[in-house]
């Protein structure tokens, strides 16, 4: 037990990879008993993250940390230093909430080779956990990497009738962003003698601008491809709809956040300038993707591909909300991040239990769906509120923060591309509603062959389970959302000063979790006291 | 005469090989011997038993360091570095070639005789810088490995390619004579350690002949790594050779290659500083050429071993981009580099003997669905190709992590950008391979033959592949201890790099 009081953020990473390789153990004909055995094992470690990580106040400090020298390889010393804090508390625990959950919500979809899909779910949440927490550079590329490969396997696999070309694409688009990446890594580790972000950072500024420029384009690529930004996006629809549910929950609830939280934790801070410099092209391409991302949602006949693009759009507030560089906005897309993973993953989880029982996801293969399965209609009208953004509701929270931040940033694009993002929200509206409208209003479809004719049953009791936490938190997260960006603040302010960020222009409003630190009461003059960089973009 | 014991301590890894091999090939001359088992079991007995004293002495030479110089063979750690690659590489082969060949049904003791012949002539090649010595070893592993390349003899394919193998080694090898003779008759001194001091006090640095010298050497050995346009033998030869052959050829071969271009080029011509300055261009044009031709031609393979051939020619690219950075720690790099690729290859074409593919039925879709059927295969299969492609936590990435790094730093960021997107090419065609494994179900009429035949059984094969895979993935977690406590001590105390 000592190692375990030293060493929990090891045993929260690498426990799902033992418990994996031991299921992998197991013979073929106990794919039933593995099945349970990986969901008693996740369900555990998500017990034991709560109770390690809750409860440690919330300052935004380090929770917990494990830093020790590793290895030195060619003169690079790389540390094995993993940390929760502020910034992925609450990516962590969503990781380790949703890898439970989706194995019950998905219990009985895959029929063979469950044992094996059990055991490379449990590497991939090892791949999650570690991407979330390492500290050290090269630590975090190696769980960046070896993330693909489970979920190549559960794509490939598992998938649907395209799934090899599915799973190809996605494992090739995010290989061909990392690689570059890796020699931006190596080339900024050369100039400070390691892969520690701080010593990166402080090597970063002391080299010319366009140097520093080039390097944050690696860095925001390899990032962008996973979040995914609008031009870099296209290996998303395939991946989601070929995946199985299980796999396109995670996908879209773990693995996008993680592009997001690369910026947050790496590319920004280690280039604040750079960053500041690219702000306005990363802001317009996060408003093409939320409207374009909303657009082509809405003429999709698949409901998964609905979904699949609908979550371009919601990445695109997230990346928006980075863009904008104030306190609010980015609070925002924290938030977002944790809505678009409860969402969105529950979305998917949805239509996976329709596809279980249709055999469909064929928008036109529905109608009157609420008369056969009230329940799954009662579920599936809250998510999809919760999506489009009602107030009430986490998705109003996180979208109204970041429209704000991007209204009050003090950028000169900011006011023009709020607005425009505001249309991806009225968009949502139409693309989800006229779903759901078209699949559970309306009469009945008798047609034999149709989906709705293949509904026996309404969801059950465990279906039940896995879709009521998930409402809970929806409800939670609107009503109260202080719980899950209060840690944040602190390293969010922190991270905006020393970035030297352009103070937000005017006040329309005084944002609830806006109170301490980045609030200057100097208004509109805040002009005066523009960067560089900031003058330079203009 | 006695000789003192680090002169036997030299001459011995050289001996113990070539002791074995004609043990093995008097046993062979019993003509029962495809028949009778106990012969069979005899002659791979001892040819492992050589490979193995060999390992053993190795290991304990390993351990006390370096030897003196004894008759121009430096038993330094470098050369014991090679000798403990190239025994195991050997071993590994003996193992797969147990199986393979009776899947072939073509049990010859002479293919083991050859293989140890050429043991003993790889080891001596990498080590020493005396030009006669260097052209024996030279020969001494390639005259068997082009009968070796020939030897099934019931397929006419194999006896084409054994012959285009040979033709082009011949004229390789003439090459590298011409090489080391132009460079003996400016010098006046076989030991190229000793001509590259003597030829720049007599200011015949830049001399167009030392130049052309100079080239010719470096010809044969990019031949012998199949590096572009040296490469064309390299496919149909491996296509041509039993699995555990081609296997051996792509990792040995290309290993001692780079070890002996690395003692000869940056450790003894080094005096020559022009020379060097010259021949890195060359290879660093090369090493383009390779990287982009060999990866693309490997795209469009629908035949393993074709495939594994122009992966084996596109993995002397990435080697050779360690020459190019040419820092100490891109030697350690390309050291480490090497026992990872050993592990990789020697996996990668034991597979195909586990999954027992013989023949010519070695294509993509022969494999297909095979991953299931044998699990402990397909997993090492999983770590192998990936680690091939340069995918982290395994061994591979290393590796191309140690090169990469290296050019970099030395400012060829644009040679970096390259790897890595040849890397990203290569990740396609690896994937293939488990594709085929894990994503694809057997064809109906595949399903059919399969069931008429008898069940693979290759349990030699599948514990080397094994072997490789847990070597592979302790690539990727012991890596600190591989390259510094293994590769960079043969550099240290080999070359007197790294001090």
């Amino acid at each position: 037990m000592t190692w375990l009081n030293s060493h929990p953020l090891t045993f929260l990473v690498f426990a799902p990879t033992v418990l994996g390789f031991l299921i992998m153990a197991l013979p073929h004909s106990l794919g039933r008993l593995s099945r349970l055995l990986g969901f008693m094992g996740a369900l555990a470690l998500f017990v034991l993250s709560l109770a390690w990580l809750l409860g440690h106040g919330g300052t935004g400090g380090t929770i917990l940390i494990e830093r020790s020298p590793w290895f030195t390889l060619v003169g690079l010393p790389v540390d094995y230093h993993l940390a929760v804090d502020g910034l992925n508390l609450w990516l962590v625990l969503l990781t380790t909430f949703l890898v439970p959950l989706t194995m019950l919500g998905t219990w009985n979809s895959l029929k063979d080779r469950i044992g094996t899909f059990a055991a490379l779910f449990l590497l991939l949440e090892t791949g999650m956990l570690g991407a979330l927490m390492a500290q050290d550079l090269f630590f975090f590329y190696l769980f960046w990497e070896a993330m693909l490969i489970p979920m190549y396997f559960m794509i490939g696999v598992w998938g649907g009738d395209e799934r090899r070309y599915a799973a190809n694409k996605f494992f090739l688009y995010t290989l061909s962003g990392s690689l570059l990446w890796l020699v931006a890594l190596l080339y900024l580790a050369n100039k400070a003698g390691g892969f520690n972000p701080i010593l990166m950072g402080q090597a970063a500024s002391a080299l010319p601008f366009g140097v520093q420029c080039w390097l944050f384009i690696s860095f925001a690529v390899a990032f962008a491809i996973k979040v995914p930004l609008f031009p870099l996006h296209t290996w998303l629809p395939d991946a989601h709809v070929q995946a199985p549910t299980a796999g396109s929950v995670i996908l879209a609830g773990v693995l996008l956040k993680l592009g997001g939280y690369g910026f947050l934790r790496f590319a920004i801070p280690i280039f604040p300038a750079a960053a500041m410099h690219y702000a306005k092209p990363l802001a317009l391409l996060s408003v093409i993707a939320i409207v374009y991302g909303a657009l082509v949602a809405m003429v999709q006949r698949d409901i998964k591909k609905l979904v699949a693009y609908s979550s371009v759009s919601h990445m695109g507030f997230v990346m928006l909300g980075l863009a904008s560089f104030t306190v609010i906005g980015t609070q925002g897309a924290m938030l977002q991040m944790l809505n678009h993973g409860i969402s969105t993953g529950a979305l998917f989880l949805l239509v996976g239990m329709v596809y279980d029982r249709a055999h469909t996801r064929m928008i036109a293969d529905f109608g009157g769906v609420a008369v056969k399965m009230p329940v799954f209609t009662a579920f599936f009208l809250i998510v999809t509120l919760s999506s489009i953004g009602l107030p009430l509701t986490n998705g109003f929270v996180g979208e109204f923060w970041i429209l704000n931040g991007a209204f009050l940033s003090g950028f000169g694009w900011g006011r023009l591309y709020a607005s425009l993002a505001t249309s991806g929200v009225l968009l949502g509206a139409v693309y989800m509603l006229w779903m759901f409208k078209r699949v559970f209003w309306g009469p009945e479809n008798k047609d034999e062959d149709s989906g709705t004719h293949h509904l026996h049953s309404d969801l059950n009791a465990r279906e039940v389970a896995v879709m009521l936490p998930l409402v809970v938190l929806i409800l939670w997260m609107g009503i109260h959302p202080r719980t899950f960006v209060a840690v944040s603040e602190a390293p969010v302010a922190n991270l905006l000063r020393e970035a030297n960020a352009p103070p937000i222009r005017t006040y329309v409003l005084k944002p609830a979790v806006h109170q301490a630190p980045a609030v200057h009461e100097a208004g509109p003059e805040g002009h005066a006291a523009k960067p560089a960089a900031h003058e330079v973009h203009r | 005469m006695s000789l003192t014991p680090s002169q036997w301590a030299a001459l011995l890894p050289l001996l113990y090989p070539v002791i074995g091999g004609c043990l093995v090939a008097l046993m062979s001359l019993d003509k029962d011997q495809a028949t009778t088992k106990w012969i069979r079991a005899a002659m791979y007995g001892t040819a492992l038993l050589a490979v193995g004293a060999t390992f053993w002495y190795l290991t304990d030479l390993w351990t006390t360091g370096s030897q003196p110089v004894f008759f121009q063979l430096h038993m330094d750690r470098l050369a014991q570095f090679t000798g403990i690659f190239v025994v195991v590489a050997a071993a590994l082969t003996i193992l797969q070639g147990w199986d393979h060949f009776h899947q072939e049904g073509w049990v010859k003791g002479e293919t083991l005789a050859l293989l140890l012949f050429s043991v003993s002539g790889m080891i001596l090649f990498a080590a020493t810088t005396h030009f006669v010595a260097l052209f024996l070893g030279l020969e001494l592993f390639s005259i068997p490995l082009y009968a070796l390349v020939g030897t099934v003899r019931a397929r006419s394919e194999s006896a084409e390619g054994g012959m285009k193998y040979f033709l082009t080694g011949a004229v390789a090898s003439s090459c590298f004579l011409m090489g080391g003779v132009l460079i003996y008759g400016l010098s006046g001194t076989l030991d190229l350690a000793v001509a590259a001091p003597v030829l720049a006090a007599k200011g015949l640095g830049t001399d167009p002949l030392v130049l052309v010298g100079a080239a010719l050497l470096l010809l044969g050995f990019l031949f012998k790594v199949s590096a572009v346009p040296f490469h064309q033998w390299t496919p149909d030869a491996y296509e041509a050779s039993p699995h555990p052959i081609a296997g051996f050829m792509s990792v040995a071969t290309k290993g001692v290659a780079f070890i002996a271009l690395l003692r000869i080029f940056p450790g003894s011509l080094a005096p020559l500083g022009a020379v060097g300055v010259k021949m890195q261009a060359v290879v660093a044009v090369l090493a383009v050429a390779t990287l982009v031709l060999g990866n693309l031609t490997a795209l469009v393979q629908t035949n393993v071993k074709r495939m594994l051939a122009y992966s084996s020619i596109s993995h002397a690219g990435y080697l050779m981009l360690g020459f190019v950075a040419g820092t100490p720690a891109a030697f350690n790099g390309v050291l480490f580099y090497l026992v990872i690729y050993l592990a990789m290859n020697m996996g990668a074409f034991g597979l195909l003997t586990a999954f027992g593919l013989v023949g010519e039925k070695t294509t993509f879709d022969d494999l297909r669905g095979l991953g299931w059927k044998r699990p402990a295969m397909g997993v090492s299969a999983a770590i192998i190709m990936l680690s091939l492609a340069g995918i982290p936590p395994m061994g591979g990435f290393y590796g191309k992590y140690m090169i990469f790094r290296e050019l970099v730093a030395t400012g060829h960021v644009g040679m970096a950008i390259l790897g890595v997107l040849a890397s990203l090419v290569s990740a396609y065609y690896y994937l293939r391979f488990l594709v085929a494994l894990f994503l694809q179900s057997p064809g109906a009429e595949a399903e059919r033959l399969a069931s008429d035949r008898p069940a693979v059984h290759a349990p030699l094969a599948g514990a080397s592949v094994l072997v490789c895979a847990a070597i592979v993935m302790a690539g990727g977690f012991l890596q600190a201890f591989l390259a510094n406590g293994f590769a960079r001590r043969a550099l240290v105390d080999g070359l007197g790099l790294l001090r």
